[in-house]
């Protein structure tokens, strides 16, 4: 608890300074710290008004769902006190904002008319007579807006709803375009079913299982925007979201689409099995999809279950060409494996629609890592469960007949027949967590998946045999369902088989029958052979990618390191940013053959913009330092930018008015030497001293002359201060670069 | 009543800004954005995996394009959404064979192979070099794509290979007109017009969103190698014995080798002495000829015997260059240079940087100037100090890393420490406007004003 008022303000403001993004946790975090000073609530609605005020329009949305999470979930005092100030906090952050946002913004005005949800009060957020002013204020703006651009702004819509409701083809993924909205006074469309659907707090977490592809980090690639969570987890513009995850029978889904998905297919299908009719898992699959075809053209399905149809038929689609060589068993246990939540693919549905705005998209992750690694161990095995049942055919099916179990799991075709009689099976993560109770468990189906790869180990490197590296590909994709875990799972991973195709998984050695150095690689015609089983080594092989930059990671226990490493550096950045854009920055220096020669590319650990051109150099190896994440803790940047009054020579930045100065020490009569110095920023004199704004003294001789015993002995002093000096350029290493001026 | 802002919502021009484009394996999305400073195209990757010479874009995320000629390729087939306005096409290939990617990706596996020999070789006490690739080519055939590629693709793997380019026409991490060297260990820049090798991927006061590159600059200052090709090959000298000294100190370096980008060259004497220059100032031990058969038959002639400087064979490969190599004419490359130059100062859309406005006496700063090219044949002349003109405004000069004092050669050849723009020349006042990344004196590092690249004419306006 804070003592005063004041002080109350001004640590919310600077954490609010620190708000540059939708995250749940720091929207959560300042909601709950408004709430506990609540008695200071007039001082927190000030500073929350005003920063909303002067934020940029890039950070003005997260501002805005603070306050909304701020009324939402302590609605006395907070709704009284921001009540007055709606329409001109309102209006004057609508004005400025980009459109994207001002769609947000229109969600949330129409959440404040409504009461809370979940709330026992029928009461509305805001009473009424405050939010519709603003409402009439933006529908006459919208009016002559769009009587001014009638002909476009219908073009807009028109595309808008074309784009919602012709689900493109080929994809596994919905629409990604948000459906169009409807105008403020229509009504808010997503309240029944969700209140409905969500029972409690509890739910405060499905956010998560949407992403659940994040593998190992299982951090969240995208902050969702609802304020905190533990109270009323969903606020009705968070809808979107909860209509598409939890809505299975998606209006989206249309059959004729999905017919005409499998159709083409089918003919994509045929093509391949007319260039290498010989192929008999092409002839098989191509029989898989004609039954699949006459089973859909014949029946009327339960949407969820054309879900799961349409989801795999695109996965298929996207999948078919890559992975032609590999035997039954693989492209089903792949099939499988891709439409289970935790590979890159998978989950589509899941994944695709996030209610974020699009000014996140391009910024890192605020999301701690350790958080992070505490919510990936809480959701990382019940979503891949469900893949379990449908990996299980794989070894069954290794025999070579391919039929509709294989390609879409087994019991997908007796499920379609009996029309939603095992529902079950249905990889329905976000309704059933736990595995169904009919199916192995997912230790069995691991038993049985391990059994093919001993029988390979023999299988000669050469770029033909394909199929030797296939469990690898299997594997990989296993593991990085969650599956399979890495080493330190209980359950063993295969790669520990003397195989040494497995052995090297994703390794360097591992090219997947390249002969290590040999030079007949190289030859023309070596490099037109197409190796389809080396592709997964750019891609499973390394791991599940970071969300923000497309970097992959392996899910050992390295590979999970660099991954920390890695996130937390997105985070430091995306921190850093923020700090920079106050300050101003600018392009360093190169640096010369030395510096150069000695640097290192230092990944995710240090900033080499850092450690090299040292913009701050006081940052490093303090990167395991959780406490810059406390948002309170923006003060603690200041003393960066003052000079280390004790590490090293006291310097001084070139004084302005240097021409009028004397520019030698009155002491010693040496010139101050000038250098640019890059903890600073700035050009300094070294070993300087101004004393009392006047004259400037070198630091060592004036600390001598300033000794009650000491005679000026200038020449000493001198040497002193260049002794001093060959520390400091020593000891400063590659840390702290000082790049000496030549005089 | 009427709210700022809100009359301006935008007509879209037309109705098909956004698309999905579905690609199947090996398949390549070709773009074009105009390079009008507004217009971009984003591309957001909805399903499968897809990369810009050979970095791999996220999913889900989305990149902006501007002012770029390139390309996306997919190996397993994936589905983009792109928006905004764009010349492109889908390039289709019936077999994977037919891809030019695909001949790429080998290389990059035969090479990955030899760096994983050399990682063993160097943990049981042998030097572990790993490849050094040369890619040459005639005229535009896709060099620089190519090396950036096997940059990439080798990063990805976990390598943090040393890029070199000695082709002054676009600058590796610096300006147009000089020749650089830099290890990349980090991802590269999707987005950025040079796919990662631009000047915006150099180090900055401040954080980056995409992990930075410290670069090796030396300056040539003119367009094509064959001005001044005895300046030229000094610096290459003197960049390769950088390069060295690198790889002696930096194990990870060593291990993963060199991508090498030269300058476009024909067949023939001069050509011939510009790829044996470098081959052997770098040790190079792979050369990639890309579509040209003349080159690759006169490199084998003359390197049949040749070793490198450890004693390895030497491989001479031709491949095909691609059907997709963009036609980047005259008026494309002088907007991207200025755009570099640009850029240099200020920044881009993801890091907006503040440059320095100083003016200065023309007796407080030391410029010296390369001589024309009639005065070449005084090959003592490395550079003569510059007379102070308003010819000199709108220039970008180079600082070097030496001493005002230092001899002209010791100059010319020296690192660069980064770039000035003259932004005004006052003849009356005898005082200059200059544009600095970084704020200080000036006066006490030389300048050089070179031939090349030209002024920008409105950097500051």
């Amino acid at each position: 608890m804070a003592d005063s008022a004041a002080d109350v303000a001004d640590d919310y403001r600077q954490a609010l300074e620190d708000l540059t993004m939708n995250s749940r946790i720091e929207i959560a975090t300042l909601t709950n710290i408004a709430r506990e000073n609540a008695n200071h609530g007039l001082a927190i609605t000030e500073v929350l008004h005003n920063h909303i005020k002067k934020v940029p329009p890039s950070r003005t949305l997260p501002a805005l769902y603070v306050l909304d999470s701020i009324v939402k979930n302590v609605p006395t005092p907070y709704a009284l006190y921001f009540g007055p100030k709606l329409y001109s906090l309102f209006m004057g952050a609508y004005t400025k904002v980009d459109n994207a946002t001002r769609r947000k913004m229109d969600e949330m005005l129409k959440t404040w008319k409504e009461p809370v949800p979940g709330s026992i009060s029928t009461k509305p957020v805001f009473p009424l007579e405050q939010v519709r002013p603003i409402e009439n204020a933006l529908m006459a703006a919208r009016n002559a807006a769009f009587a001014a651009h009638q002909t476009s702004y219908q073009g807009q819509q028109q595309l808008l709803r074309g784009r919602a409701a012709v689900p493109s083809r080929d994809t596994p993924t919905p629409p990604t375009a948000r459906p169009y909205q409807p105008p403020p006074q229509g009504q808010p469309p997503y309240l029944g079913p969700n209140g409905q659907q969500h029972p409690g707090a509890v739910l405060a977490q499905q956010p998560y299982p949407m992403h659940p592809g994040n593998g190992s980090s299982g951090i969240p690639h995208r902050a969702t925007p609802q304020p905190a969570p533990s109270v009323k987890p969903y606020p009705p513009y968070q809808q979107p979201a909860g209509r598409e995850v939890y809505g299975a029978p998606q209006p989206g889904i249309s059959i004729d689409k999905l017919k005409d998905d499998i159709q083409h297919l089918i003919v994509a299908e045929k093509a391949e099995f007319a260039q290498d009719p010989l192929d008999t898992s092409k002839q098989t699959r191509l029989k898989a999809l004609l039954d699949l075809q006459t089973i859909i053209q014949s029946r009327d399905m339960p949407q969820d279950q054309l879900m799961i149809i349409r989801n795999r038929v695109a996965e298929l689609a996207v999948n078919m060409r890559p992975q032609p060589q590999l035997p039954p068993a693989a492209t089903a246990a792949h099939v499988a494996a891709v439409a289970a939540p935790n590979t890159i693919h998978g989950a589509i549905p899941y994944t695709t629609y996030t209610p974020t705005p699009p000014v996140v998209v391009q910024q890192p992750n605020p999301i701690p890592p350790a958080a992070a690694a505490a919510i990936a161990a809480a959701l990382g095995r019940p979503p891949s469960a469900p893949s379990a049942p449908t990996a299980t055919p794989a070894p069954a099916a290794s025999g070579g007949s391919l039929s509709i179990d294989s390609l879409f799991g087994q019991g997908a075709l007796a499920a379609l027949l009996a029309g939603g009689a095992r529902k079950s099976v249905t990889p329905r993560q976000t309704h059933t967590p736990q595995p169904p109770p009919a199916v192995p468990p997912p230790a069995a189906s691991i038993t049985a998946l391990r059994s093919p790869p001993p029988q390979r180990p023999a299988e000669p490197s050469r770029p033909a045999a394909a199929p030797a590296s296939n469990p690898a590909a299997l594997l990989a994709l296993l593991r990085q369902s969650g599956l399979l875990g890495s080493g330190a799972s209980p359950t063993p991973p295969p790669a520990t088989t003397p195989t040494s195709a497995l052995a090297g998984l994703g390794g360097l050695r591992a090219l997947g029958g390249v002969p290590v150095g040999g030079d007949e690689n190289l030859q023309p015609a070596a490099l037109k052979i197409f190796r389809p089983h080396l592709i997964s080594q750019l891609y499973e092989g390394l791991g599940p990618p970071c969300t923000q930059c497309g970097r992959r990671f392996k899910t050992d226990e390295d590979g999970r390191r660099k991954k920390t490493a890695h996130m937390d550096w997105h985070f430091r950045v995306h921190q850093r940013i923020a700090e920079a854009e106050k300050r101003g920055q600018h392009r360093s220096w190169y640096v010369d053959e030395l510096d150069w020669i000695r640097s290192r590319e230092t990944i995710d650990i240090d900033l080499p913009s850092e450690s090299l051109a040292g913009a701050s150099s006081h940052d490093f190896g303090d990167h395991a330092d959780h406490a810059r994440r406390d948002p309170n803790n923006g003060g603690t940047t200041n003393p960066r930018n003052q000079p280390p009054a004790s590490a090293a020579a006291p310097y001084l930045p070139v004084p302005e008015d240097s021409a009028r100065l004397n520019n030698t020490c009155p002491i010693c009569q040496e010139r101050f030497e000038m250098k640019w110095l890059d903890e600073a920023q700035e050009w300094v004199w070294t070993d300087a001293l101004r004393v009392g704004g006047g004259r400037v003294y070198h630091a060592s001789c004036h600390r001598e002359a300033a000794m009650p015993m000491a005679v000026a002995m200038p020449v000493l002093g001198g040497k002193k201060r260049k002794a001093e000096d060959e520390g400091v350029g020593a000891g400063g290493g590659l840390r702290g670069r000082v790049k000496v001026e030549g005089w | 009543m009427s709210i700022p802002g809100l009359g301006q919502i935008v007509a879209q021009p037309t109705a098909s800004t956004t698309r999905t484009i579905h690609l199947r394996p090996f398949w390549e999305w070709r773009f074009s954005v105009p390079r009008s400073a507004a217009s971009a195209v984003s591309v957001r990757l909805v399903s499968g995996t897809a990369e810009r010479d050979g970095t791999e874009l996220a999913l889900n995320h989305t990149y902006t394009f501007a002012r770029t000629k390139s390309k996306l390729v997919t190996y397993t087939g994936c589905a983009v959404e792109v928006s905004g306005e764009c010349d492109d096409l889908v390039r289709e290939y019936a077999r994977p064979e037919d891809s030019p990617a695909l001949v790429f990706l080998n290389l990059h596996f035969a090479l990955q192979g030899q760096r994983a020999a050399a990682a063993a070789a160097a943990g049981k006490g042998g030097a572990g070099r790993g490849p050094r690739v040369m890619v040459c080519g005639e005229g535009p055939c896709g060099k620089t794509t190519l090396a950036r590629t096997l940059t990439a693709l080798a990063t990805r793997a976990g390598g943090q290979p040393l890029v070199a380019s000695v082709d002054p026409r676009e600058g590796l991490l610096a300006l147009p007109g000089t020749v650089s060297a830099a290890v990349f260990g980090g991802i590269m820049d999707v987005e950025e017009p040079m796919g990662g090798f631009g000047v915006s991927s150099t180090p900055s006061s401040g954080p980056s969103l995409v992990p930075v590159k410290l670069p090796m600059v030396y300056y040539f200052g003119r367009e094509r190698v064959e001005e001044d090709v005895p300046l030229w090959k000094d610096l290459t000298g003197k960049l390769g014995s950088s390069v060295r000294a690198k790889f002696e100190a930096d194990e990870a370096a060593r291990a993963a080798g060199l991508v090498l980008d030269t300058p476009a060259v024909a067949p023939g004497e001069g050509g011939m002495k510009i790829l044996t220059h470098v081959l052997r100032e770098f040790a190079v031990n792979i050369v990639v000829v890309l579509g040209s058969a003349g080159l690759h038959s006169e490199l084998q002639r003359r390197l049949a015997t040749e070793k490198t400087a450890h004693g390895e064979a030497i491989t001479i490969i031709l491949l095909d260059k691609s059907d997709g190599v963009a036609d980047r004419d005259k008026d494309f490359l002088k907007f991207i240079r200025e755009a570099a130059i640009k850029e240099y100062f200020f920044g881009d859309s993801k890091r907006t940087l503040s440059p320095f406005t100083q003016s200065v006496s023309f007796d407080d700063v030391a410029i010296f100037k390369a001589p024309d090219e009639t005065d070449f044949y005084d090959n003592q002349q490395a550079l003569e100090p510059a007379e102070i003109s308003a010819e000199m405004s709108h220039w970008t000069l180079a600082v070097m890393n030496a001493s005002v004092n230092d001899p002209p050669e010791t100059i010319r050849q020296a690192p660069v420490m980064g770039f000035v723009a003259i932004a005004d020349v006052d003849e009356e006042r005898r005082r200059l406007k200059v544009l600095s990344p970084v704020s200080g004196r000036l006066g006490n590092r030389p300048m050089v004003w070179a031939r090349w690249p030209e002024p920008y004419i409105n950097l500051l306006g």
